[in-house]
């Protein structure tokens, strides 16, 4: 799979639990890997790539670290969008 | 800037002892961050009530660590705080600076930030206190492009730290700062991005005196030690005996009772020394260790939440601490492939070892078991007895028949 | 102006460019030690030379202004070089006698106060407090003020049987090794936290609220879509609040301090030791929190007066018995330090040997 595709999965992936569950690293790994039969160091390279230009981010509440959708605030104080 | 009334923090800059408030006020002079900090803290000593709101979703593009989000619920009140963001800077192995070194950070936190700080925190980052969102980038590109990178948060491997070690101290038993910088290099990935379930602390001892508290605040505790004999400069044993009450003082108070001192000779049984190091502390010129270096790895300590502390518990009795420390590195990720797979969020290694087992979990990293790990064996009758137990035990008498001798 | 390109996962600086070099030359071979005063000590590698410190307290909570004035310090006499402790003080460290006390001489001009090395009280262990922290219900820099201010002579000059390691908690996180300290404050909240319900359903998630109970007292309460809390089992650890902003359970009235003793780190003569829960509450009493700061002097003084040497202080309750202890303070001894939560198996006693 191409990583611009596997990617939007993942992003497909983010969205869907967006306000529903924190999603941890290691959730979004497991369940795309699971969902597409992919080996979980590919997703994991896709994820980290999309975390290093803004498409996700991560974030931290209730005591734990978690991975999201970044918001437009975040993007624009990152220079990301105007 | 707006002067603050602060009579109550001010009660805080009498006495003796250094205060932090006086710190406060150093920096209020030229900083309105700080300036309103004051304020802020004279309010919360006046109400008796903090006004820090949860961390909150603050950071560097590409991390998930180092920077802890701060946000004050009166921030209308007091706007030079109401973003008051956290930097970890990740300190240098054994906290050795220079001045030039430390001028510098002063100088960016001064341009981007309060200009106040911890040094240290209570894991070891040095601590940046106070800044906008809006800065967080700037003060990475210039603290980063200057060789100091951001330390740990979140669920990810804490700032590994380390006592003075070989730097300066005749007791240490590897090179602790050596290893702590080695592992941070290795694991810079597990710093920055938080993968884990909770966080995880590395904690590195050169000896049982523990000068960094590994024992009791991280989740891997290496304690340096020892399995030669104590050497015995007799000497200098002479000499203390002029100043201190050698049976008093160190033979009676010798835990395992292996020592021995007629009022000429001391002499120990080294086989039955436990290497507590209270002989070796009191008589230092006297008394050294010697023969095969190396640590004790002791695993799960943590604070009390949520059902009580815990002491790390001794998994590996000796591990040899040596570079490229290829086996210490290989032992961590596989602690951390077991954490991973059992633990549910928010769980400190200890805590899933309670939960799971320490069978699930010596297996798991390929360790037997010791009566080392142990204070003493179980008290009860209830245990698990695999298939391939019950057949190990029958094929041991099997073998006791054949060879008409008892292996118990 | 343009900012430097930012660079990723590079570690800290080695520490070797921070060494001085007496150390460098000298590194893992030093032959001993010994302490000259409170405030100083040299060490003696096995090459013969020798490495002065001298410890300076710090408040922890440092300006830039101070921590340049450390800098101009060691470039003054230690040709740049210093150190921090893990216990947050400073370091001056010189391989030239005749630079020592021109060293001290000038520290002492500045304000500086050294002490803390050897059989007495060094620097605080503790953790922001009001200053920065969210979960705070005390303040531990003013609380360690306070105490170091009264118990200052422990620093400076006078001896004890062994080292007393001092903390404090501004929560029950404990953020530092305050479940293990001589004696140690910790900040403890008294009543059952609130639930703002209506954000409840928007901030926080069910089964991580629930799980974040080590009493099992938070269940679902469908009807609000929010939690319930049993009052009878709530133990007001907060770690709900941690999880879940909603959930409050500061009361400036309520909230209060505990002190725990007995508590160490090493190994030496005795195992390791939590620190054990001798005064269930003092109000908070901000600025100086009077009855605090008295009760943990009047217990360094009993210890002072009463162990042996090399004791600390869980060592010498453990030969003398808890009983004693609590007769030689006149401590009351009260419900909260008999344990009904997870240690109440190993910590009963269990056989007649006591003492009146």
């Amino acid at each position: 799979m191409e990583v611009a595709e596997l990617q939007d999965k993942i992003y497909a992936f983010c969205l869907a639990a967006k306000g529903k569950k924190k999603l941890k690293e290691k959730d979004i790994i497991k369940g795309v890997s699971a969902e597409l039969s992919l080996e979980p160091d590919e997703v994991k390279k896709a994820m980290r790539a999309m975390i290093d230009v803004g498409r996700l981010m991560y974030s931290y509440g209730g005591g734990a670290s978690s991975v999201e959708i970044p918001s437009e605030e975040y993007l624009r104080e990152k220079g990301l969008i105007k | 800037m707006k002067k603050y009334n602060t009579p109550l923090i001010d009660e805080l800059e009498k006495g003796p002892w250094p205060s932090f408030v006086t710190e406060m006020k150093k920096a209020a002079k030229t900083n309105e961050m700080s300036n309103d900090a004051l304020g802020h803290l004279e309010k919360c000593y006046s109400t008796k009530i903090g006004y820090w709101k949860h961390g909150g979703i603050v950071g560097v593009l590409g991390y998930g660590g180092g920077v802890i989000g701060r946000y004050s619920e009166i921030g209308e009140e007091f706007p030079g705080v109401a973003h008051f963001h956290t930097v970890r800077l990740n300190q240098p192995s054994g906290f050795f600076y220079t001045s030039k070194a430390l001028r510098e950070i002063c100088d960016i936190w001064d341009k981007y930030g309060s200009g106040l700080t911890n040094v240290h925190g209570s894991t070891g980052d040095l601590v940046l206190l106070g800044t906008k969102t809006d800065a967080l980038e700037a003060i990475f590109a210039e603290y980063s492009s200057r060789g100091w990178d951001l330390g740990s948060s979140g669920s990810a491997l804490r700032t590994p730290s380390c006592c003075v070690g070989p730097g300066r101290c005749e007791w240490t038993n590897y090179d602790t700062l050596g290893l702590t910088y080695a592992l941070t290099q290795e694991f810079q990935d597990e710093m920055h991005r938080p993968t884990f379930s909770y966080k995880f602390k590395i904690k590195s001892s050169g000896c049982a005196c523990d000068c960094v508290a590994a024992l009791a605040r991280a989740d891997m505790s290496i304690i340096g030690t020892w399995k030669g004999d104590i050497k015995i400069d007799q000497a200098e044993v002479k000499n203390y005996a002029k100043t201190m009450d050698i049976n008093k003082e160190i033979v009676n108070m010798c835990p395992t009772q292996c020592m021995d001192y007629d009022g000429k000779e001391l002499k120990i049984n080294n086989k039955e020394c436990s290497r507590c190091m209270h002989c070796i502390t009191r008589m230092t010129k006297a008394l050294k260790p010697s023969g095969e270096r190396g640590a004790t790895i002791c695993i799960g300590s943590k604070a009390p939440i949520v059902v009580g502390s815990l002491l790390s518990w001794v998994i590996i009795p000796f591990i040899k601490v040596e570079p490229p420390y290829t086996e210490l590195k290989d032992l961590i990720r596989k602690i951390w492939d077991w954490w991973d797979e059992n633990a549910k969020p928010r769980e400190r290694i200890g805590e899933v070892i309670e939960m799971k087992g320490m069978r699930s979990f010596l297996e798991a990293i390929g360790v037997k078991p010791m009566p080392q790990q142990i204070k003493e064996p179980r008290k009860d009758p209830f245990m698990f007895y695999t298939e391939d137990d019950i057949a190990a035990y029958k094929a041991k008498e099997a073998e006791e028949k054949k060879t008409g001798k008892y292996r118990f | 102006m343009a900012l430097p390109q930012r660079k990723t996962d590079i570690g800290p600086p080695h520490y070797e460019q921070f060494l001085p070099p007496v150390i460098k030359k000298n590194y893992g071979k030093w032959k001993y030690h010994e302490v000259i005063n409170n405030g100083s000590m040299v060490h003696v590698a096995e090459s013969g030379d020798k490495l002065w410190t001298v410890r300076v307290a710090s408040p922890r909570l440092l300006s830039t202004a101070t921590i340049r004035e450390h800098c101009d310090i060691a470039d003054k006499y230690c040709d740049g070089f210093f150190r921090y402790t893990t216990r947050n003080n400073v370091e001056f460290l010189v391989s030239d006698e005749k630079k020592l006390e021109p060293l001290k001489k000038d520290l002492s001009a500045r304000g500086f106060k050294m002490g803390g090395i050897g059989k007495c009280i060094t620097n605080v262990v503790h953790t922001q407090g009001w200053v920065h922290c969210h979960s705070a219900c005390t303040d531990a820099s003013g609380l360690v003020k306070s105490m170091m201010d009264e118990l200052y002579d422990y620093f400076e000059k006078k001896t004890l049987p062994n080292k007393v390691r001092l903390a404090v908690a501004c929560c029950v996180n404990m953020c530092g090794a305050v479940h293990c300290s001589d004696i140690a404050v910790v900040a403890v909240h008294t009543q059952v936290p609130n639930i703002n319900h209506e954000n409840f359903k928007n901030m926080c998630e069910l089964p991580t609220v629930i799980g974040s109970c080590p009493t099992r007292a938070i269940s679902p309460d469908p009807a609000k879509k929010s939690i319930k809390i049993n009052s009878e089992k709530c133990m007001y650890c907060g770690n709900c609040f941690t999880v879940c902003p909603p959930i409050s359970i500061k009361n400036p009235e309520r909230d209060g301090v505990a002190i725990v003793v007995g508590g160490k780190i090493n190994s030496l003569r005795t195992n390791p030791k939590f620190s054990k829960l001798v005064i269930p509450y003092i109000s908070n009493e901000p600025p100086r929190w009077p009855k605090a700061v008295a009760a943990i002097k009047h217990i360094v003084e009993v210890y002072a007066a009463n162990a042996r040497k090399h004791e600390r202080i869980g060592e010498w309750i453990e030969r003398i018995g808890w009983e004693r202890f609590f007769s030689l303070t006149g401590i009351d001894f009260t419900f909260q330090s008999i344990d009904d939560f997870t240690f109440m198996r190993d910590t009963m006693r269990t056989a007649s040997t006591f003492k009146w």
